[in-house]
């Protein structure tokens, strides 16, 4: 047996410099003008799919926030052709998947199935998309549920105080409401909304569909023609993105959603990040990993390790098209809530001031790179990579230049990226909680305090 | 370990899971055994470690230790010291977390191929010589405790499920929470966890699963250099399970500040190795799998009972609980959303299912299988969940076979056992007006 020694020669390449490939992608589109990417890859018999439409929750009309989540989930529930049971039937019988989703820019569809039922499955995609009939009764029991949930999520701290946290960020902005809207809007949706949003944002024009798995490119774009052919684009309004955002709307401010039976507050800190695709990406990126991205970061360290304050403290970057936020999330004890805050602002100033020493930025740039091929190991993964190459414009060596690309990046911007981001001006500041407690541990802080009811979110 | 019941040789193993399922097993002097899973389609590896321990492993006065361990299990050991586990790791390429359940607790890291034998000396460090201090203790007991909080204390469904425990076992150390009670987090003590090591992680106590970018020769020789010398451990004592029958149904009430009812209803189940569970696999997908099945059309969208409705059956080494959860509206009658479940459940006992939908089940199940296979990390933690709860991980390759040739008299015969009412409790959450919340102390003295 050898000695313990690591300096065993390597023969092989190293994981770290082996090349990192996406499949070969062919790009169609379909007379219809719905653009297609679609790449064969094994050695799962499935296929993943998704269909990408420029119609988010930015694009909800001003009275009408949440019409875009409440469509994508009407859209299962009949077609010119099928009852919602025969589409339940058709997509589930053969162990399919379809699920649609909302984002601020973008709603997508989301489909997986066995490779030998991908034909059928791309012809439902096609009538859902294309010729749903929303039935009224269907509309009257999705606004109802809808309304119920709405109220039940009160009883979820988390979800309540992420929802506080948006409205904090973006305001005004058509990023400032909570996706899935909120009872007093999704109130007044009616039949003629539905089918006026879906005449409107949901068309070829703008829209991608990403193929990956066991299937021919020649099939995908065949099944793809007929899934699609006669899509209509006369009545679709001209995809146009969010404006860009000013700021953060409630900087300098903290707001405490009251919620008396909570022993624990849920806080949320929040400031101006980047837009989607922007260069800035991986020296904050990296940053990010050291600060309170990876489990050995500094708030980690300093609030769950050496302080028991919370079993979970995060920051991040939420990147979007318009613009973007950086963010830190956690939770503690009433007691503790004045100095989790504390805590947390603390580490972002010293790294805003002083950066992060070159280990700390080693260690990160070896973290991200060695655990990046993750992301492309299943099919799912690397449709939602094609997609995002395509619809944020990040350049067709993204995947295979992204390692290099983050190991190029220096102190010196490390810490230009830290002055940018770290709260250079006075954050917006979220906590749910027992605000008779947690006011006044805040007052402190020297900020404006506003208090509401946790039923301001419902 | 338990042992699978001898079986009819009727079922094969399903050619495409098998394909993907080259594994080479070993099993080291100091009873360690070690399954490796080449793939090299993507330069990462997964590795999990099943230790055979969790909350059943336990006794009062210690509930939650099983967890609270898994988290000293990061915080130092002879070689590697306090904080040392994650840094070095993520400064290779990697990352890591466990988890604990009912039955096992399980470590799992995933990271780049170039760091495979600093994870190997990594995880071999923690098993040899764990090192648990005072100072480490008392802060990772505060950090369970806000995880206590955050999971249970200020969430709905941990109240329920919490109370339904206590409810479905009068005996069995199921009826605590795996993350334990309060109380007994704040007094388990060092020696408490000292023992805990010495008896519960011992190599022999322990399964490697390695998937990825990895070659099993050299691979194994590094096992064996890193782990080969930790010395056996003792036999862990037998769980007995001392559950009395049950003779008739149990209920309780929770008035708590909400704004709608909720039930959450368990059913006294099976153990994982016997034949009914995956009966009851094939049921749990046909009644709650997707918009199209039973609950889902029938609760949600057609008689508009409930908002959502969950029915959930984990596997367990001993009998465990098929659990049911209706979240209602806030005007909703939570007796009459109970009646409609009820009604669905004596449906399939009575009729069974529809050809259709059993083929339909079985379909889902084994999408959903292949759907698991397809990363490391997916592939690693299906080989040790198999074999930690069906005694080996090549009944993986078989289930397929199973789940064919199950009928519907089957499905009935199994519908109408399990889902007799005097098998069930049930748990009503009742709103009540927003209170302000109790002090701990005098819930932990409760």
């Amino acid at each position: 047996m050898a000695s313990r020694s690591r300096a065993t020669p390597k023969k092989e390449k190293s994981a770290a410099s082996r090349p990192l490939k996406l499949p070969t992608v062919t790009e169609t589109a379909t007379s219809s003008g719905l653009q297609v990417l679609a790449a064969e890859r094994g050695p799962l018999p499935l296929v993943s799919m998704r269909l990408v439409l420029r119609a988010g929750s930015s694009t909800d009309p001003k009275d009408k926030q949440g019409l875009a989540d409440f469509t994508v989930r009407l859209l299962r529930r009949g077609t010119a052709k099928l009852r919602a049971d025969e589409i339940d039937e058709a997509i589930e019988f053969v162990g399919a998947s379809v699920a649609g989703g909302v984002s601020e820019d973008l709603m997508s569809i989301y489909v997986t199935t066995p490779a030998e039922h991908f034909g059928a499955m791309l012809s439902v995609l096609g009538q859902l998309v294309r010729e749903p009939s929303f039935p009224e009764k269907e509309v009257v029991r999705a606004r109802d549920r809808a309304l119920a949930q709405f109220a039940n999520d009160l009883d979820d701290p988390s979800t309540v105080a992420d929802r506080a946290f948006t409205r904090a960020l973006w305001g005004e902005h058509p990023y400032g409401h909570d996706v899935g809207g909120s009872a007093s809007h999704v109130r007044t949706f009616t039949r003629e909304d539905v089918v006026r949003f879906h005449r409107e944002r949901l068309g070829p024009k703008g829209a991608l569909l990403v193929v990956v798995g066991a299937v021919k490119p020649e099939v995908v774009a065949a099944e793809a023609e007929k899934a699609f052919a006669g899509w209509s684009r006369t009545d679709q309004l001209e995809p146009t993105p969010a404006p860009a955002v000013e700021g953060v709307a409630q900087a300098g401010r903290i707001l405490i959603v009251d919620k008396p039976d909570q022993t624990q507050s849920q806080v949320r800190i929040g400031g101006p990040g980047y837009r989607l695709g922007h260069p800035d990406y991986f020296s904050a990126t990296a940053m990010n990993i050291v600060l309170g991205g990876g489990f050995t970061s500094r708030l980690v360290n300093e609030i769950r390790v050496e302080r028991g304050l919370s079993y979970g403290v995060g920051s991040y970057f939420d990147a979007m098209h318009a613009g973007g936020a950086f963010a830190i999330s956690t939770f503690t004890k009433t007691a503790s809530t004045r100095e989790i805050i504390d805590v947390a602002l603390g580490e972002v100033a010293k790294v805003r001031k002083g950066g992060v020493t070159p280990k700390e930025l080693k260690s990160a740039q070896t973290y991200l790179a060695g655990l990046y091929p993750m992301r492309t190991e299943t099919s799912d993964s690397v449709a939602s990579i094609l997609a995002d190459i395509r619809v944020h414009g990040l350049g067709d060596d993204w995947v295979e230049k992204f390692r290099d690309r983050l190991r190029a990046v220096t102190p010196k911007q490390v810490k230009e990226a830290s002055a940018k981001y770290l709260f250079p001006k006075p954050p917006a500041i979220v906590v749910l909680g027992k605000a008779s407690e947690v006011q006044k541990q805040l007052k402190g802080l020297k900020l404006p305090i506003s208090v509401v009811p946790v039923s301001e979110y419902e | 370990m338990p042992k699978a019941p001898p079986r009819p040789a009727a079922h094969k193993p399903d050619p495409a899971l098998q394909s993907l399922l080259d594994v080479h097993e070993a099993t080291l002097s100091n009873g360690l055994r070690v399954r490796l899973l080449p793939n090299p389609q993507t330069p990462v590896v997964s590795l999990y470690t099943f230790f055979q321990v969790g909350s059943r492993n336990e006794r009062p006065g210690i509930t939650g230790i099983s967890h609270l361990f898994e988290h000293m299990m990061f915080n130092g050991a002879k070689k590697y010291g306090p904080k040392e586990f994650d840094r070095v790791l993520e400064s290779n390429g990697g990352r890591s977390n466990a988890y604990t359940s009912n039955d096992m607790t399980v470590y799992y890291d995933d990271f780049s191929s170039d760091a495979l034998e600093t994870v190997l000396d990594l995880e071999s460090d923690r098993m040899r010589s764990l090192r648990i201090s005072d100072a480490t203790l008392a802060s990772e007991r505060q950090v369970v405790m806000e995880e206590r909080r955050v999971r249970v204390d200020n969430e709905i469904t941990g109240i329920l499920d919490e109370e339904l425990g206590t409810l479905v076992y009068k005996a069995h150390p199921y009826r605590w929470p795996v993350i334990g009670w309060m109380a007994d987090i704040e007094n388990i003590s060092r020696q408490d966890c000292e023992q805990y090591f010495r008896t519960y992680y011992a190599p022999n106590n322990a399964v490697l699963y390695l998937s990825g970018d990895i070659d099993p020769k050299k691979t194994l020789a590094l096992i064996k250099r890193y782990y080969g010398d930790i010395p056996k451990g003792p036999k862990p004592l037998p769980v007995i399970d001392a559950e009395p029958p049950q003779k008739g149904e149990r209920r309780a009430v929770i008035r708590h500040p909400a704004q709608s009812p909720s039930v959450m209803m368990g059913f006294r189940g099976p153990k994982a190795t016997e034949q009914e569970t995956q009966v009851l696999d094939v049921i749990q997908y046909a009644l709650n799998k997707g918009e199209g099945s039973r609950l889902v059309k029938g609760l949600v969208y057609e008689q508009q009972i409930a908002i959502s409705v969950m029915f959930d059956w984990g596997w367990r080494i001993d009998p465990g609980a098929i659990v049911f959860y209706l979240e209602l509206k806030p005007e909703a009658d939570p007796q009459k959303a109970e009646a409609s479940l009820y009604a669905e459940l004596e449906k399939v006992a009575r009729e069974g299912l529809t050809e259709r939908e059993l083929q339909k089940a079985k379909n889902n199940l084994r999408a959903d299988q292949l759907r698991e296979l397809g990363t490391n990390t997916g592939r690693a933690h299906a080989l040790g969940h198999y074999e930690a709860l069906l005694g080996s991980w090549h009944e993986l390759t078989l289930l397929p076979s199973r789940y064919a040739s199950i009928t519907n008299d089957q499905v009935k015969a199994v519908a109408a056992k399990f889902f007799a009412p005097d098998r069930r409790s049930v748990v009503t959450l009742l709103p009540e007006a927003e209170a302000e919340s109790p002090s701990e102390s005098s819930t932990a003295a409760a």
